[in-house]
Protein backbone atom coordinates (compact mmCIF):
# COMPACT_ATOMS: atom_id res chain seq x y z
CA UNK A 1 0.00 0.00 0.00
CA UNK A 2 1.22 3.40 -0.94
CA UNK A 3 0.99 6.40 1.33
CA UNK A 4 -0.65 9.44 -0.25
CA UNK A 5 -0.62 12.91 1.20
CA UNK A 6 -4.30 13.84 1.13
CA UNK A 7 -3.82 17.27 2.59
CA UNK A 8 -1.74 18.39 -0.36
CA UNK A 9 -4.87 18.71 -2.52
CA UNK A 10 -6.48 21.09 -0.06
CA UNK A 11 -3.54 23.46 0.17
CA UNK A 12 -3.87 26.53 -2.02
CA UNK A 13 -1.29 26.72 -4.79
CA UNK A 14 0.40 30.08 -5.04
CA UNK A 15 0.66 31.42 -8.60
CA UNK A 16 1.88 34.96 -8.05
CA UNK A 17 3.47 35.66 -4.63
CA UNK A 18 2.52 39.12 -3.39
CA UNK A 19 3.17 40.76 -0.05
CA UNK A 20 2.25 44.08 1.51
CA UNK A 21 4.21 44.47 4.72
CA UNK A 22 3.53 41.34 6.70
CA UNK A 23 0.24 40.57 4.98
CA UNK A 24 0.32 37.81 2.40
CA UNK A 25 -1.95 38.66 -0.53
CA UNK A 26 -0.58 36.13 -3.00
CA UNK A 27 -2.73 35.18 -5.97
CA UNK A 28 -3.62 31.56 -5.21
CA UNK A 29 -6.01 29.23 -6.99
CA UNK A 30 -8.63 30.05 -4.33
CA UNK A 31 -8.45 33.72 -5.35
CA UNK A 32 -8.75 32.83 -9.03
CA UNK A 33 -11.73 30.55 -8.35
CA UNK A 34 -13.42 33.38 -6.46
CA UNK A 35 -12.88 35.70 -9.42
CA UNK A 36 -14.37 33.08 -11.72
CA UNK A 37 -17.31 32.68 -9.32
CA UNK A 38 -17.87 36.46 -9.32
CA UNK A 39 -17.86 36.60 -13.12
CA UNK A 40 -20.18 33.60 -13.39
CA UNK A 41 -22.66 35.00 -10.85
CA UNK A 42 -22.67 38.32 -12.69
CA UNK A 43 -23.09 36.72 -16.12
CA UNK A 44 -25.84 34.32 -15.02
CA UNK A 45 -27.92 36.92 -13.26
CA UNK A 46 -27.27 39.59 -15.90
CA UNK A 47 -28.28 37.31 -18.77
CA UNK A 48 -31.31 36.12 -16.79
CA UNK A 49 -32.46 39.63 -15.96
CA UNK A 50 -31.69 41.27 -19.30
CA UNK A 51 -34.58 39.77 -21.24
CA UNK A 52 -37.13 41.00 -18.70
CA UNK A 53 -40.03 39.12 -20.21
CA UNK A 54 -43.36 39.36 -18.44
CA UNK A 55 -43.83 35.62 -18.86
CA UNK A 56 -40.37 34.25 -17.95
CA UNK A 57 -38.72 31.54 -19.99
CA UNK A 58 -35.58 29.42 -19.63
CA UNK A 59 -32.83 30.96 -17.50
CA UNK A 60 -35.00 33.87 -16.42
CA UNK A 61 -37.59 31.43 -15.16
CA UNK A 62 -35.04 29.52 -13.08
CA UNK A 63 -33.46 32.62 -11.57
CA UNK A 64 -36.80 34.27 -10.83
CA UNK A 65 -38.00 31.23 -8.95
CA UNK A 66 -34.75 31.05 -6.94
CA UNK A 67 -34.85 34.77 -6.12
CA UNK A 68 -38.49 34.69 -5.08
CA UNK A 69 -37.85 31.61 -2.93
CA UNK A 70 -34.95 33.41 -1.25
CA UNK A 71 -37.06 36.51 -0.73
CA UNK A 72 -39.85 34.62 1.01
CA UNK A 73 -37.65 32.38 3.12
CA UNK A 74 -34.68 34.60 3.92
CA UNK A 75 -36.30 38.02 4.29
CA UNK A 76 -40.06 37.90 4.81
CA UNK A 77 -39.97 35.07 7.34
CA UNK A 78 -37.01 36.36 9.36
CA UNK A 79 -36.53 40.13 9.21
CA UNK A 80 -39.97 40.91 7.80
CA UNK A 81 -41.19 43.32 5.13
CA UNK A 82 -38.84 46.09 6.27
CA UNK A 83 -35.84 43.83 5.74
CA UNK A 84 -35.93 44.13 1.96
CA UNK A 85 -33.00 46.56 2.23
CA UNK A 86 -30.91 43.55 3.29
CA UNK A 87 -32.04 41.39 0.39
CA UNK A 88 -29.25 42.35 -2.07
CA UNK A 89 -26.60 41.51 0.54
CA UNK A 90 -28.15 38.18 1.56
CA UNK A 91 -28.83 37.10 -2.03
CA UNK A 92 -25.29 38.04 -3.07
CA UNK A 93 -23.92 35.91 -0.23
CA UNK A 94 -26.11 33.00 -1.35
CA UNK A 95 -25.15 33.12 -5.03
CA UNK A 96 -21.45 33.72 -4.36
CA UNK A 97 -21.17 30.82 -1.90
CA UNK A 98 -23.26 28.57 -4.15
CA UNK A 99 -21.02 29.20 -7.17
CA UNK A 100 -17.83 28.83 -5.09
CA UNK A 101 -19.10 25.49 -3.76
CA UNK A 102 -20.16 24.18 -7.16
CA UNK A 103 -16.95 25.25 -8.91
CA UNK A 104 -15.00 22.88 -6.68
CA UNK A 105 -16.84 19.90 -8.15
CA UNK A 106 -15.52 20.60 -11.64
CA UNK A 107 -12.28 18.73 -12.38
CA UNK A 108 -9.17 20.91 -11.97
CA UNK A 109 -11.30 23.27 -9.93
CA UNK A 110 -10.70 24.31 -6.36
CA UNK A 111 -13.34 25.05 -3.75
CA UNK A 112 -12.59 28.53 -2.49
CA UNK A 113 -14.94 27.91 0.44
CA UNK A 114 -12.85 24.94 1.62
CA UNK A 115 -10.27 27.49 2.71
CA UNK A 116 -10.84 28.82 6.24
CA UNK A 117 -9.61 32.30 5.27
CA UNK A 118 -12.38 32.73 2.70
CA UNK A 119 -15.18 31.57 4.99
CA UNK A 120 -13.80 33.60 7.89
CA UNK A 121 -13.80 36.77 5.78
CA UNK A 122 -17.41 36.13 4.74
CA UNK A 123 -18.36 35.54 8.38
CA UNK A 124 -16.60 38.74 9.49
CA UNK A 125 -18.58 40.72 6.90
CA UNK A 126 -21.78 39.19 8.29
CA UNK A 127 -20.67 40.00 11.85
CA UNK A 128 -19.98 43.65 10.99
CA UNK A 129 -23.34 43.92 9.22
CA UNK A 130 -25.14 42.41 12.20
CA UNK A 131 -23.57 44.77 14.72
CA UNK A 132 -23.93 47.74 12.38
CA UNK A 133 -27.60 47.00 11.83
CA UNK A 134 -28.22 46.72 15.57
CA UNK A 135 -26.39 49.93 16.41
CA UNK A 136 -28.05 51.83 13.54
CA UNK A 137 -31.49 50.72 14.69
CA UNK A 138 -31.21 51.13 18.47
CA UNK A 139 -28.27 53.51 18.94
CA UNK A 140 -25.05 52.44 20.70
CA UNK A 141 -26.54 52.41 24.22
CA UNK A 142 -29.87 51.00 23.22
CA UNK A 143 -28.07 48.17 21.47
CA UNK A 144 -25.97 47.42 24.57
CA UNK A 145 -29.16 47.41 26.65
CA UNK A 146 -30.51 44.65 24.39
CA UNK A 147 -27.88 42.28 25.79
CA UNK A 148 -29.71 42.31 29.12
CA UNK A 149 -33.14 40.71 28.75
CA UNK A 150 -36.00 42.42 30.55
CA UNK A 151 -37.03 41.17 33.98
CA UNK A 152 -33.86 39.38 35.06
CA UNK A 153 -32.74 39.73 38.67
CA UNK A 154 -29.98 42.28 39.24
CA UNK A 155 -27.42 39.80 40.56
CA UNK A 156 -27.56 37.70 37.42
CA UNK A 157 -26.60 40.57 35.07
CA UNK A 158 -22.80 40.28 35.58
CA UNK A 159 -23.20 36.62 34.64
CA UNK A 160 -25.52 37.26 31.70
CA UNK A 161 -23.62 40.06 29.99
CA UNK A 162 -20.34 38.22 29.25
CA UNK A 163 -22.26 35.21 27.96
CA UNK A 164 -24.34 37.37 25.63
CA UNK A 165 -21.24 39.18 24.34
CA UNK A 166 -19.33 35.92 23.79
CA UNK A 167 -22.29 34.48 21.93
CA UNK A 168 -22.11 37.46 19.55
CA UNK A 169 -18.56 36.41 18.66
CA UNK A 170 -19.38 32.71 18.57
CA UNK A 171 -21.91 33.25 15.78
CA UNK A 172 -19.47 34.29 13.03
CA UNK A 173 -17.02 31.63 14.24
CA UNK A 174 -19.57 28.87 13.85
CA UNK A 175 -20.64 30.28 10.45
CA UNK A 176 -17.05 30.15 9.21
CA UNK A 177 -16.24 26.71 10.60
CA UNK A 178 -19.53 25.19 9.37
CA UNK A 179 -18.99 26.17 5.74
CA UNK A 180 -15.28 25.36 5.79
CA UNK A 181 -15.66 21.95 7.42
CA UNK A 182 -18.60 20.91 5.24
CA UNK A 183 -16.78 21.69 2.03
CA UNK A 184 -13.47 20.20 3.18
CA UNK A 185 -15.07 17.01 4.49
CA UNK A 186 -17.10 16.40 1.34
CA UNK A 187 -14.12 16.80 -0.93
CA UNK A 188 -11.90 14.71 1.32
CA UNK A 189 -14.40 11.84 1.16
CA UNK A 190 -14.39 11.89 -2.65
CA UNK A 191 -10.60 12.11 -2.58
CA UNK A 192 -10.31 9.16 -0.19
CA UNK A 193 -12.55 7.02 -2.42
CA UNK A 194 -10.55 7.86 -5.53
CA UNK A 195 -7.18 7.41 -3.87
CA UNK A 196 -8.25 3.89 -2.85
CA UNK A 197 -7.71 2.92 -6.51
CA UNK A 198 -4.12 4.13 -6.36
CA UNK A 199 -3.55 2.61 -2.93
CA UNK A 200 -4.63 -0.92 -3.86
CA UNK A 201 -2.94 -0.88 -7.29
CA UNK A 202 -5.50 -3.28 -8.71
CA UNK A 203 -8.09 -3.10 -11.51
CA UNK A 204 -10.54 -5.37 -9.68
CA UNK A 205 -11.37 -2.85 -6.93
CA UNK A 206 -11.76 0.06 -9.37
CA UNK A 207 -15.56 -0.04 -9.98
CA UNK A 208 -16.52 0.17 -6.31
CA UNK A 209 -14.64 3.36 -5.38
CA UNK A 210 -15.70 4.93 -8.68
CA UNK A 211 -19.37 4.18 -7.99
CA UNK A 212 -19.04 5.55 -4.45
CA UNK A 213 -17.31 8.67 -5.78
CA UNK A 214 -20.20 9.25 -8.21
CA UNK A 215 -22.72 8.91 -5.37
CA UNK A 216 -20.71 11.29 -3.19
CA UNK A 217 -20.49 13.80 -6.07
CA UNK A 218 -24.28 13.82 -6.37
CA UNK A 219 -24.53 14.28 -2.60
CA UNK A 220 -21.98 17.11 -2.76
CA UNK A 221 -24.15 19.07 -5.22
CA UNK A 222 -26.97 18.83 -2.66
CA UNK A 223 -24.61 19.84 0.17
CA UNK A 224 -23.34 22.83 -1.84
CA UNK A 225 -26.92 24.09 -2.24
CA UNK A 226 -27.88 23.45 1.38
CA UNK A 227 -24.76 25.07 2.80
CA UNK A 228 -25.19 28.20 0.69
CA UNK A 229 -28.80 28.39 1.87
CA UNK A 230 -27.88 27.80 5.52
CA UNK A 231 -25.14 30.42 5.47
CA UNK A 232 -27.47 33.06 4.07
CA UNK A 233 -30.48 32.16 6.24
CA UNK A 234 -28.32 32.26 9.38
CA UNK A 235 -26.89 35.62 8.30
CA UNK A 236 -30.38 37.04 7.89
CA UNK A 237 -31.50 35.52 11.20
CA UNK A 238 -28.60 37.16 13.02
CA UNK A 239 -29.45 40.48 11.41
CA UNK A 240 -33.11 40.01 12.33
CA UNK A 241 -32.15 39.27 15.93
CA UNK A 242 -30.05 42.44 16.14
CA UNK A 243 -32.71 44.63 14.54
CA UNK A 244 -35.80 43.43 16.36
CA UNK A 245 -36.85 45.42 19.36
CA UNK A 246 -37.45 42.87 22.10
CA UNK A 247 -35.39 39.85 22.88
CA UNK B 1 4.27 3.95 23.11
CA UNK B 2 4.40 6.34 20.20
CA UNK B 3 2.62 9.66 20.86
CA UNK B 4 1.81 9.99 17.13
CA UNK B 5 -0.21 6.79 17.36
CA UNK B 6 -2.24 8.28 20.19
CA UNK B 7 -2.89 11.34 18.03
CA UNK B 8 -4.31 9.13 15.27
CA UNK B 9 -6.40 7.25 17.82
CA UNK B 10 -7.67 10.51 19.28
CA UNK B 11 -8.52 11.83 15.85
CA UNK B 12 -10.52 8.76 14.96
CA UNK B 13 -12.33 8.68 18.30
CA UNK B 14 -13.07 12.40 18.11
CA UNK B 15 -15.05 12.26 14.87
CA UNK B 16 -16.52 8.86 15.69
CA UNK B 17 -17.98 9.82 19.05
CA UNK B 18 -18.88 13.28 17.78
CA UNK B 19 -20.85 11.80 14.90
CA UNK B 20 -22.58 9.33 17.24
CA UNK B 21 -24.29 11.97 19.33
CA UNK B 22 -25.01 14.20 16.36
CA UNK B 23 -26.56 11.31 14.46
CA UNK B 24 -28.90 10.47 17.32
CA UNK B 25 -29.87 14.13 17.68
CA UNK B 26 -30.51 14.60 13.98
CA UNK B 27 -32.50 11.38 13.79
CA UNK B 28 -34.81 12.48 16.60
CA UNK B 29 -35.18 15.90 15.05
CA UNK B 30 -36.00 14.74 11.51
CA UNK B 31 -38.34 12.08 12.87
CA UNK B 32 -40.28 14.64 14.89
CA UNK B 33 -40.45 16.96 11.90
CA UNK B 34 -41.88 14.20 9.71
CA UNK B 35 -44.43 13.46 12.43
CA UNK B 36 -45.42 17.10 12.49
CA UNK B 37 -45.64 17.21 8.70
CA UNK B 38 -47.82 14.09 8.61
CA UNK B 39 -50.15 15.54 11.20
CA UNK B 40 -50.36 19.00 9.67
CA UNK B 41 -49.29 19.00 6.01
CA UNK B 42 -50.26 22.66 5.61
CA UNK B 43 -47.35 23.90 7.76
CA UNK B 44 -44.77 21.60 6.13
CA UNK B 45 -42.98 24.52 4.45
CA UNK B 46 -42.36 26.28 7.75
CA UNK B 47 -41.36 23.00 9.42
CA UNK B 48 -38.87 22.23 6.67
CA UNK B 49 -37.11 25.59 6.97
CA UNK B 50 -36.97 25.32 10.75
CA UNK B 51 -35.64 21.78 10.48
CA UNK B 52 -32.86 22.84 8.10
CA UNK B 53 -31.80 25.62 10.49
CA UNK B 54 -31.84 23.19 13.40
CA UNK B 55 -29.84 20.66 11.42
CA UNK B 56 -27.25 23.36 10.75
CA UNK B 57 -26.86 23.95 14.49
CA UNK B 58 -26.63 20.25 15.35
CA UNK B 59 -24.31 19.54 12.46
CA UNK B 60 -21.92 22.23 13.63
CA UNK B 61 -21.09 20.05 16.67
CA UNK B 62 -20.01 17.14 14.47
CA UNK B 63 -18.01 19.53 12.32
CA UNK B 64 -16.13 20.85 15.35
CA UNK B 65 -15.18 17.26 16.12
CA UNK B 66 -14.12 16.84 12.50
CA UNK B 67 -11.88 19.90 12.65
CA UNK B 68 -10.28 18.59 15.85
CA UNK B 69 -9.63 15.23 14.21
CA UNK B 70 -8.09 16.96 11.17
CA UNK B 71 -5.80 18.86 13.52
CA UNK B 72 -4.81 15.65 15.31
CA UNK B 73 -4.26 13.53 12.19
CA UNK B 74 -2.54 15.99 9.85
CA UNK B 75 -0.18 17.35 12.48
Amino acid sequence: MEKIDLLEHLQPHIYIPLKIGNIDISITNAVIMMWIACILVFLTLFLAGRAGRLVPKGLQNLMESIVSYLRTNLIYETIGEKGMAWFPFIATLFFFILFCNLLGLIPKGFTATSNINVTASLAIVVFLCTQGAGIYKHGPFGYLKKFIPKGVPLWIIPLMLPIEIISQFAKPFSLAVRLFANMTAGHLVILVFLSMIIMFKSVIVTPLPLAMAVVMMAFEIFVALIQAFIFSILASMYIAEAVHAEH
Amino acid sequence: MDPVGFAYLGGGLSIGLGALGTGVGMGIMVGKTVEGMARQPEVSGLLRTTMIIGIAFIEALALYALVISFLLIFK
